[in-house]
């Protein structure tokens, strides 16, 4: 079948400001993936089209982009699950700097990552023997956190976001939930107190975009809402 | 020739895009019941402090007795004030459900099934706005029928 796809392009070298391509896109297949497009317009239709890709198997989070006004993942999206009656709109992630067509600057991203200190943190000194040990039962409570490919479709879905730059997001806060409830971590005090502040877990106004919007299906605003909690219950 | 130091120079940033809109990025991304109940409570939220205002206003003739005020009163009995007391209702009735629903989300594992309780808190909106208008308009109703 043939599609109609619409990507935002911007070139720095050559563009005032970004703008709207159509490819006329012939002999798909319902089963391709959004990134088999995006691939096939590359290689045998504008070589120029620049996008952000490795593993191709929804691992490496590296291919978040906007698709027909949703943030999703190009490999992990088949077209048999988009209307391709009408042409597909592909634009970057929100909120971020676009340094070429699909390409974000991902540096405030992390930045905000790094803040909430994504490491464990401990007090006493490993055993000597062993590895830090964990039950399983312990670790089934951190498993649905820990899924987080860090592709940034959540932080950029939330209109928190959009207003305040600053604002920590849910993916930076779904870590913290990670180290905080790991039994391993001594440094939930200090991760808490990093929440607890204006730009931190206040911000989530619980709009659910990031879960509509997370391609590992977590149900972040669960887990932040389970950090509000304890906050709170700390406070008192 | 020019030799690079190293110091500054050796991590140009290059020339981005700033894509900051938030009234763009609002109108324009997909929107589920989360955003609604998002979107709606913020307008109902703003409605009721401008009502408040109002409702203040139109307490003022209090200060020059009883006769200003009841003829001030006599003016909300009319079928277009009842018709928009009833709407405001509406607004009250959607912001404290959706602030309930919060509630649950924030407090409990409201978050598990957010998209059940935004129905939920619809239909028991809905129910109690007609039942406030039968109680409303009941002596129009029995006129009607």
């Amino acid at each position: 079948m043939d599609i109609q796809v619409k990507i935002l392009r911007y070139n720095p070298e050559k563009d005032s400001e970004p703008y709207y391509q159509d490819f006329h896109v012939k002999g798909v297949s319902d089963d391709w993936r959004l990134l088999d497009v995006l691939h096939e317009i590359k290689w045998n239709y504008d070589s120029s089209l620049t996008f952000r890709r490795s593993c191709a198997h929804g691992i490496c989070g590296s291919d978040g982009m906007k698709v027909n006004g949703r943030n999703r993942l190009a490999c992990a999206l088949l077209l048999k699950y988009i209307n391709t009656k009408k042409p597909i709109v592909i634009e970057p992630l929100p909120a971020l700097p676009i340094i070429k067509d699909l390409v974000v600057d991902m540096s405030s991203f992390f930045n905000k990552y790094e803040v909430i200190k994504p490491y464990l943190i401990t007090n006493t000194p490993p055993p000597s023997d062993s590895e830090r040990l964990q039950s399983n039962e312990d670790a089934e409570k951190l498993f649905e956190s820990a899924k987080c490919i860090l592709c940034a479709c959540c932080t950029t879905s939330c209109p928190s976001t959009w207003t305040n730059e600053n604002y920590l997001g849910p993916a930076a806060m779904l870590k913290a939930y990670r180290f905080i409830n790991d039994t391993r971590d001594d440094g939930a005090d200090e991760r808490l107190d990093i929440l607890d502040t204006p730009d931190g877990i206040w911000r989530c106004h619980t709009i659910f975009n990031c879960i509509e919007a997370c391609p590992k299906e977590i149900n972040i605003t669960w887990h932040l809402s389970q950090l509000k909690k304890r906050i709170s219950s700390r406070e008192m | 020739m020019e030799t690079d130091t190293g110091s500054q120079n050796t991590h140009r940033k290059p020339k981005t895009f700033d894509q900051k809109n938030w009234i763009s990025e609002n109108l324009n991304y997909k929107k589920d019941s989360g955003s609604w109940a998002w979107i709606l409570h913020r307008i109902t939220g703003i409605a009721l402090i401008a009502y408040l205002f109002l409702h203040i206003y139109s307490l003022s003739p209090l200060t020059e007795g009883e006769v200003a005020f009841n003829n001030k009163m006599e003016a909300f009995t009319t079928p277009v004030f009842m018709v928009i007391e009833w709407l405001l209702f509406a607004f009250v009735l959607f912001h404290s459900l959706n602030g309930i629903r919060i509630v649950i989300v924030d407090w409990a594992d409201g978050a598990k099934y957010h998209k059940q309780l935004y129905r939920l808190s619809w239909i028991v909106g809905i129910i109690l706005f007609l039942a406030m208008g039968a109680i409303m308009f009941s002596h129009e109703l029995k006129n009607l029928f």
